[in-house]
């Protein structure tokens, strides 16, 4: 009977957010994705040796609840969570911290039921991705809403985590995502997201340096300066 | 502020500032050919199929051994060769388009794609092969020298290195055809 439970879609996310009302709500997995047998199998699926996307976190979902007491006339609550974490253990940590602090139920009084992680399929196309987060700088609290374009969450999600960092200070400790969803091109709300995914976007490669193809061939010390404008005005290729 | 940022965010007054008065002619966009430069596969040509930020991009290679991946700018190099696509485009597409316009065989004739095979062609040479060269490499330094001797004041000349009379290995051999400045005294 948990297992229906756990089967079942997602449910849109309640509430109103004022921060990100405009944005569209819908999870960036679909119903399948819920299915624990679909994750394994995607698990095993081929992906690009070469991938470049920002792999700094994963997404979990996590299903739990309380534990049962005897005596108990209902059966405990489950919860599901969606926690974007690098590894197993701190997507648990989080789940947790989150059970505690809204579900009063602590980890010892409570039993994990699933974790499985969701991993998207290989990039084929550039999404651009909405996140609503919450964070702690120094001196308080704050909710911000970020635009990141990228093949898949985990990737927006890991660009996320190098932008808070870079820009506030905000350690990945301290950052709780609220919401994400994938951004349709009529409801960008960012100007640099939407100069990217405008089709006509051009520019010049500058500043180049050519390096070795293979890190061993790098040298330690060159006999010339480098030259920074390779391939840029040559007529032939 | 950059270039860069100036480029995204700005109208195409600066891509024609940045063509007709800076001289750039080659563009991170939808449709570049690009060489890979690092990487798993590096050597091979890929196209960009559409631009993800100021650093990154999303490319594809149907034909020419190159997955679908996101891959950074700073391993590509840009080639003259644009593909009329649109953005985003999809891999069966990619390669029809790639097939219309024989982009496989336009790269083949490129001088990159030449000294590419050159330098795997010296890297294949067997022993025998390397003597040979040294040998037409000492000819060829003879003529030089020979024509510089004689000619001061003249004007410089085309030399062709005499290949020698093998057999077999000859056919891989490629001619030596040496132009040299007039060394002014």
């Amino acid at each position: 009977f948990f297992f229906l439970m756990i089967r079942r879609p997602p449910r849109s996310t309640q509430g109103v957010s004022s921060a990100a009302s405009d944005v569209y709500k819908r999870q960036v997995s679909t119903q399948s994705t819920w299915d624990f047998q679909w994750c394994q199998r995607r698990s095993m699926g081929k992906e690009s040796k070469s991938q470049f996307s920002l792999k700094k976190v994963k997404q979990y979902i996590l299903v739990g609840r309380a534990k049962p007491v005897a005596g108990q006339k209902e059966e405990p609550k489950v919860y599901r969570m969606r926690v974007f974490a690098p590894n197993t253990v701190i997507a648990k940590s989080k789940f947790w911290t989150l059970m505690r602090k809204q579900k009063k139920i602590k980890h010892t009084g409570g039993e994990l039921i699933a974790i499985h992680e969701v991993i998207e399929n290989p990039s084929k196309s550039v999404k651009v991705y909405g996140i609503v987060l919450r964070y702690q700088s120094r001196t308080g609290y704050h909710n911000m809403y970020k635009e990141y374009r990228d093949t898949n969450i985990c990737g927006a999600m890991s660009q996320m985590y190098m932008d808070m960092a870079g820009r506030h200070r905000a350690r990945e400790e301290t950052i709780h995502i609220v919401r994400t969803c994938v951004v349709p091109e009529s409801k960008i709300k960012r100007a640099e997201t939407k100069s990217f995914t405008n089709g006509n976007v051009k520019f010049p490669l500058l500043n180049r340096i050519s390096r070795p193809p293979i890190k061993k061939f790098k040298a330690f010390a060159r006999a010339k300066r480098p030259t920074l404008f390779l391939q840029q005005n040559n007529s032939d290729s | 502020m950059c270039i860069r940022d100036r480029v995204s965010t700005q109208s195409t007054w600066d891509i024609q500032y940045l063509r007709d008065l800076m001289g750039f002619k080659r563009f991170v966009q939808a449709g570049r050919v690009a060489y890979i430069n690092y990487g798993v596969d590096h050597g091979k040509v890929c196209v960009i199929v559409e631009v993800i930020n100021s650093t990154r991009v999303l490319v594809d290679g149907p034909t020419l051994g190159v997955p679908r991946q996101v891959i950074s700018l700073r391993r590509l190099a840009l080639t003259d060769h644009l593909l009329k696509v649109a953005k985003g485009i999809h891999t069966k597409a990619l390669e029809i388009v790639i097939k219309k316009n024989d982009l496989v065989k336009k790269i083949g004739e490129s001088s990159w794609a030449k000294k590419l095979a050159s330098q795997k062609r010296r890297a294949e040479l067997n022993d025998f092969e390397r003597f040979q060269v040294m040998m037409l490499k000492r000819q060829k330094a003879y003529l030089v020298n020979k024509d510089i001797a004689q000619s001061h004041g003249a004007k410089p000349k085309k030399v062709s290195a005499k290949k020698p009379k093998e057999s077999k290995q000859q056919s891989n051999m490629k001619p030596i055809t040496i132009t040299y400045l007039h060394i002014r005294k």
